[in-house]
């Protein structure tokens, strides 16, 4: 028995395409996804929902962890590419951030197309934005404070080394059961 | 609303593409991202690139406006206005502040815009060194490397052969201090309104195929020399219909013998201040 997908793929995909906009445009900001599709583990529904809105058969897509049913559902709804190298992933899905790979194994893009780079999913166990690290740069007016539930420490280090690479980069959307953060590579982290 | 066209014309497959493209443009604020562009039912130079990046964005739920240069009744404007209406079914305004989308051809709107609204550029040529370099692969370096040393030389050319700079529309931009942007063939009066506008603003090339976008709060800096600072278009003139100062004002014929007034070139901020003036 296959799940099934988005109920309203027009307009779900809309919506959620949307929000991902927002959050892009403005770093460090929990947005809520308008619409959680049904999803098998481990991936859970509002990955599911970044997956269907942006993926399909032009796009490549590395899962940290490709569970069969998972698998199945994917190349099911999305028709999309699957592959087992990080570095040719156009979104990779991170469903164990704590054993996650080093970003650099991801594609940071090229200087003369630094947008043929990966955008990672990453399913954290949630947001706090009362307390944590400071963030700045395009999208926010002054500074965004927010905290990060489930990254490992060494993963902080890891992208500000990838920040002195500018405009190369990696452009992160992190995801609770239904919130959406995107970190695009150019939001600073500053110390605290 | 059209049954025979998928919502807002564009098939799934190429909203997605476009939507994929489009993060990826924010993500770079001022780089120009290449896109797969499908034809449109509309010739190049009619904004097909704007109406590609709305056609991506449109939602059941948002309010359009579209304007040209400034105007929401030209027929550049209504024909697009009314495509919308047609392949979406969406609600369109006249109004900058009951506006979700704004898609605009070489005018940002007087009425300050807000975090809720997005505003979509029309725009003919991405490349900001195009004139200087024709070559592609060249322009792609020149970014790569962020050498933008031809345009500060065209610039001081002007200053050399005119005493300022003559650039008076289009003028380049220097986005996040990284990527020097094109900021479609607005006036240089609106160069200011690009600076950390708190709406997100994209852009979109039909011909070029070329998408780019400046984050809200993003520094957008118009080029400049320390002896010969950036500086907006004056008018000795008020608007003859609303009185304003502080708007672009377009030179008009008014009758057939040739008589001429200076009036807002936003239609729709001349007409608000002339209802409130008189309430
Ligand atoms: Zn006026």
């Amino acid at each position: 028995m296959m799940l099934a997908a988005f109920a309203d793929p027009v307009f779900d995909s809309q919506r959620t395409f949307r929000e991902l906009l927002q959050a892009m445009a403005r770093p460090a900001a929990p947005r809520r996804l308008p619409v959680l599709p049904p999803s098998p583990a481990p991936i859970t529904p509002a990955a599911m929902a970044i997956l269907l809105t942006l993926c399909d058969a032009t796009t490549t897509v590395w899962l940290q962890q490709p569970e069969q049913e998972a698998v199945r559902h994917l190349r099911f709804h999305a028709g999309l590419k699957l592959t087992e190298k990080p570095q040719d992933a156009d979104f990779a899905l991170i469903t164990e951030p704590a054993s996650m790979p080093p970003l650099e194994s991801f594609s940071r893009g090229d200087l003369r197309y630094p947008d043929r780079s990966a955008s990672l999913i990453v399913q954290v166990d949630g947001f706090r934005t009362d307390s944590g690290a400071r963030f700045a740069g395009p999208g926010i007016r002054d500074t965004q404070t927010l905290a990060i539930d489930g990254l490992a420490e060494p993963f902080w280090q890891q992208r500000a080394a990838l920040s002195t690479q500018l405009p190369l980069g990696i452009d992160l959307y992190f995801v609770t059961a239904q919130q959406v953060v995107a970190l695009p590579r150019t939001t600073r982290w500053l110390e605290s | 609303m059209t049954p025979s066209y998928n919502f807002a014309f564009l098939d799934e497959d190429t909203k997605r593409m476009l939507r994929r493209a489009l993060l990826k443009a924010v993500a770079i604020p001022g780089y120009q991202v290449p896109f797969g562009s499908r034809e449109m039912p509309l010739p190049y130079g009619w904004g097909t690139g704007g109406i590609q990046v709305t056609a991506a964005l449109l939602g059941r739920d948002d309010i359009l406006k579209v304007i040209d240069q400034g105007a929401d009744d030209t027929t550049n404007a209504v024909n697009i206005r009314r495509f919308f209406a047609r392949v979406a079914g969406v609600e369109t305004t006249e109004h900058t502040v009951d506006a979700s989308l704004i898609q605009t051809r070489h005018r940002i709107p007087e009425t300050p815009l807000r975090e809720d609204q997005i505003l979509v550029f029309q725009v003919p040529e991405p490349e900001p060194l195009r004139t200087l370099e024709p070559r592609e692969a060249e322009t792609r370096t020149l970014h790569a490397l962020a050498d933008y040393g031809l345009m500060h030389v065209k610039l001081y050319e002007d200053i050399a052969q005119y005493g300022h700079i003559a650039t008076s529309y289009d003028y380049p931009v220097l986005v996040d201090d990284r990527f020097l942007t094109s900021p479609s063939p607005i006036p240089k009066f609106d160069n200011p309104k690009l600076d950390r506008s708190p709406a997100l603003m994209l852009f979109g090339a039909g011909r070029e195929k070329r998408l780019y976008a400046i984050p809200p709060y993003t520094k957008v800096e118009s080029l400049a020399f320390d002896d010969h600072p950036f500086e907006i278009q004056r008018w000795e003139h008020r608007c003859e219909l609303c009185g304003s100062a502080e708007s672009y004002l377009d030179e008009v014929i008014v009758d057939d013998r040739g008589s001429r007034m200076f009036v807002c070139s936003d239609t729709d901020f001349c007409g608000d201040r002339r209802a409130e003036a008189q309430a």
